[in-house]
């Protein structure tokens, strides 16, 4: 069994009955291989269509889930299980829980990094007060609005009027904290949370994947909120030096937040500002001064001065890109996309009024960025194979959007991979709104395909 | 990836029952199962299968049963018109299985412990009807048609999981409209299967809304007991675990039943 990928987080989904006698044959070792060198930040298995387990069985699981978190660093654990599997977990392994547990697979995205940027109001329960108070300073750190009901009776009461919250989060333990530095997107700058002394460790707990993923497609702008930081040794220095001059190859900004160097050496603040790193005292100094966050990249790619170029390494390969997008549509629907023309321009779309946009970066042996953009009957047309018949909200289209694109940079994968081109895929992210995807790519040069099917156009947009 | 054409022609194609287990069969319709072990004797792969199939551990005779008059008053009429069923599925078995890892052998196997795990549940719910009875038969006949028609979209269909957990039956419901039940129930209408029998098959998917009374009672066993089975460590390493999306909310309420009953 694989682990289903969304975002940054893999998921086995199990079904039926889970005991010590067939919990290994789940797992064979390519399969395991292939956990492991998954790119997340958080491995989960789901319970929700398990019927019946016990500890023999789920143990099977804590073991490999248990080696990747200390491998990787990443959280990890179980969940979609009601109360009742809850309790039962909670009575198998007693105070010996190290592994996290997350109510609902809805819960657990709140728990990561994602390409989104709208903060959720939650209301928060766990009787513990030391889990209350980690999950509110997690989902804090992560950009979230966390009510949190400090009794059981304020939470009864609370939890009468669900309609104010996004989610509920109850029934949910964080294991030992193996989790990456807390990401978050506030328009077009990602916000990383650090805390207390930052040393070597920050090598470790910070996502760089996730980083260069937010390069490749398109973000300028990131901040370090450093109000907790205590100081930083040499080893951090080095770290942030090294992340300004990656940045500098994209023209983004590095910025830190609310740092004080009071217990730091001046001579690291001077030497982080010759790296380009910038400080300011207040999150505010830059999130409500347009024209400082235009300057720096938050407001968009318009200010981008350094456009790269489409090469002809990428031009070569442009075959493969659309085959990925045209078989991937005609697995999808089951119907024929045809190509209409294919220029050298900057991407135009003719009608932005009712469109879906996704894109997905990728680097290794060629990097660059795909853009689709379909009609919002084409994009639920195309979707319609993961998410089914019926009404659907623009979000679970957008959601599906991001899937069907993964899915075509996997595709992409492949066919390079057969004439040995190494390539990995960033995450991809959605637009409901084509103003910002032309925030991001009106000034870029690219391969527009102009596609059509079922007798609507769509894009494809190929840049760098 | 499939189309509705594809099905249409699985369909067409699907062969009639070989016409000595056709006579056989109606002869045990009619209660005769003298005539009818007359009749089978003179197939002789169909007495190879039916002496493998009765002296498997499963059915738990001390000692080996080879006579096929004995075998079919052993079984009764019910469990006899089961088995002949059984044996024209093991008709439509491919000489390999591509999308799943699993053995001919395997699934006479997976096809031996659902009939007689039904046969307890059928004890259980006090049902005697050998229509009923004989449903079971064709729910393998889902492995098959799955295994025929994605054998060679495996690529495709992993890359989808990669992203989204959909089963097999998900992804040919949305792209044709059938699922591997209506499929199966297809071939148990080319058999001349009973319309109740039909029926049930089609509803073992637990997906079929508006389910009522008997049907819905029956449907909701069956369905648990596919996952029951399906979760043994043979099937999961085969990747049956996976084929069909388990609807646990439409079995809830006879967790605690079958619990029972299978460990009797």
């Amino acid at each position: 069994m694989r682990a289903v990928v969304k975002g940054r987080i893999g998921i086995f989904h199990l079904q039926g009955f889970l005991d010590g006698n067939n919990a290994p044959s789940f797992l064979t070792l390519d399969d395991i291989k292939a956990t492991e060198a998954l790119n997340i930040d958080m491995l989960l298995v789901s319970l929700k269509k398990v019927i019946f387990f016990n500890k023999n069985g789920l143990d099977v699981f804590v073991k490999l889930l248990t080696s990747i978190r200390n491998s990787k660093h990443i959280t990890v654990g179980f969940c979609d299980y009601d109360h009742k599997k809850f309790q039962a977990i909670n009575i198998f392994y007693k105070n010996e829980i190290d592994f996290s547990l997350f109510k609902s697979e809805k819960i657990a995205e709140l728990f990561v990094s994602s390409n989104k940027s709208d903060p959720k109001t939650l209301l928060l329960y766990n009787e513990d007060p030391s889990q209350r108070s980690a999950m509110a300073i997690e989902l804090f750190d992560y950009g979230h609005n966390p009510i949190i009901a400090q009794s059981f009776a304020e939470f009864e009461t609370k939890k009468k009027t669900p309609d104010l919250y996004y989610a509920i989060v109850e029934d949910t333990q964080l294991g030992y904290f193996g989790q990456k530095i807390a990401t978050r997107v506030t328009g077009n700058a990602i916000i990383y949370t650090v805390s207390n002394f930052l040393d070597a460790e920050i090598g470790n707990t910070f996502n760089i994947a996730y980083h260069t993923n937010s390069l490749n497609v398109g973000f300028r702008l990131f901040i370090f909120d450093a109000y907790k930081v205590v100081s930083m040794n040499i080893h951090a220095l080095n770290f942030f030096t090294k992340l300004a001059s990656s940045a500098a190859e994209y023209n983004a900004a590095i910025c830190f937040v609310g740092f004080s160097f009071e217990k730091t050496p001046e001579t690291f603040k001077n030497d982080l500002e010759d790296a380009g790193i910038m400080f300011f005292n207040t999150m505010d100094d830059i999130l409500k001064n347009k024209e400082l966050l235009q300057e720096l990249g938050g407001g968009g790619g318009a200010t981008v001065k350094q456009n790269r170029v489409l090469n002809k390494g990428l031009i070569n390969e442009l075959s493969h890109f659309i085959d990925a997008t045209v078989s991937t549509l005609n697995m999808m629907t089951n119907a024929q996309a045809t190509k209409n023309s294919v220029n050298i321009q900057s991407l135009t779309i003719a009608n932005p009024a009712d469109q879906f946009a996704s894109s997905i970066g990728f680097y290794g042996d060629i990097d660059g960025l795909i853009i689709l953009i379909f009609p919002k009957t084409i994009a639920k047309k195309a979707c319609e194979l993961l998410i089914g018949e019926g009404n659907v909200t623009d979000e679970e289209i957008l959601d599906s959007l991001a899937e069907f694109v993964n899915i075509i940079g996997g595709r992409a994968k492949v066919l390079l991979s057969e004439n040995k081109r190494r390539l990995d895929i960033t995450l991809p992210r959605t637009y409901s709104d084509m103003n910002t995807l032309m925030e991001i790519a009106q000034n870029k040069k690219g391969v527009q395909v102009d596609l059509s099917f079922e007798g609507q156009n769509f894009i494809f947009f190929l840049t760098r | 990836m499939i189309t509705p054409e594809d099905v249409a022609f699985y369909i067409k194609n699907i062969p009639p029952a070989p016409s000595v287990v056709r006579q056989a069969l109606n002869f045990v319709r009619e209660g005769d199962l003298i005539k009818a072990a007359k009749c089978a004797q003179e197939d002789l792969p169909l007495r190879l299968y039916l002496k493998t199939l009765v002296n498997r551990p499963i059915y738990g005779f001390k000692n080996e049963v080879s006579d096929i008059g004995q075998i079919f008053g052993i079984l009764g009429v019910a469990a006899t018109q089961q088995v002949l069923y059984n044996y024209l599925l093991s008709l439509l078995t491919p000489k390999k299985w591509e999308l799943f890892t699993l053995t001919n052998h395997q699934f006479y196997d997976l096809q031996a412990s659902l009939s007689k795990q039904w046969e307890n549940i059928l004890i259980h719910l006090n049902i005697k009807d050998k229509e009923v009875y004989s449903a079971i038969s064709l729910i393998p006949a889902t492995i098959i048609v799955c295994n025929a028609l994605f054998a060679s979209k495996k690529r495709e269909v992993e890359q989808l999981r990669s992203v989204k957990a959909l089963d097999y039956n998900t992804i040919l419901k949305r792209l044709s409209g059938y699922d591997l039940f209506d499929l199966a129930a297809e071939i148990g209408q080319m058999w001349d299967m009973s319309d109740k029998t039909i029926a049930l098959i089609r509803s073992a998917s637990g997906t079929v809304s508006d389910l009522v009374g008997e049907q819905k009672v029956l449907a909701q066993w069956i369905h648990l007991l596919l996952f029951y089975v399906f979760s043994q460590s043979t099937y999961v390493s085969a990747g049956l675990n996976e084929f069909i999306d388990f609807q646990i909310d439409f079995v809830d309420d006879i967790y605690d039943s079958f619990s029972r009953v299978v460990q009797q």
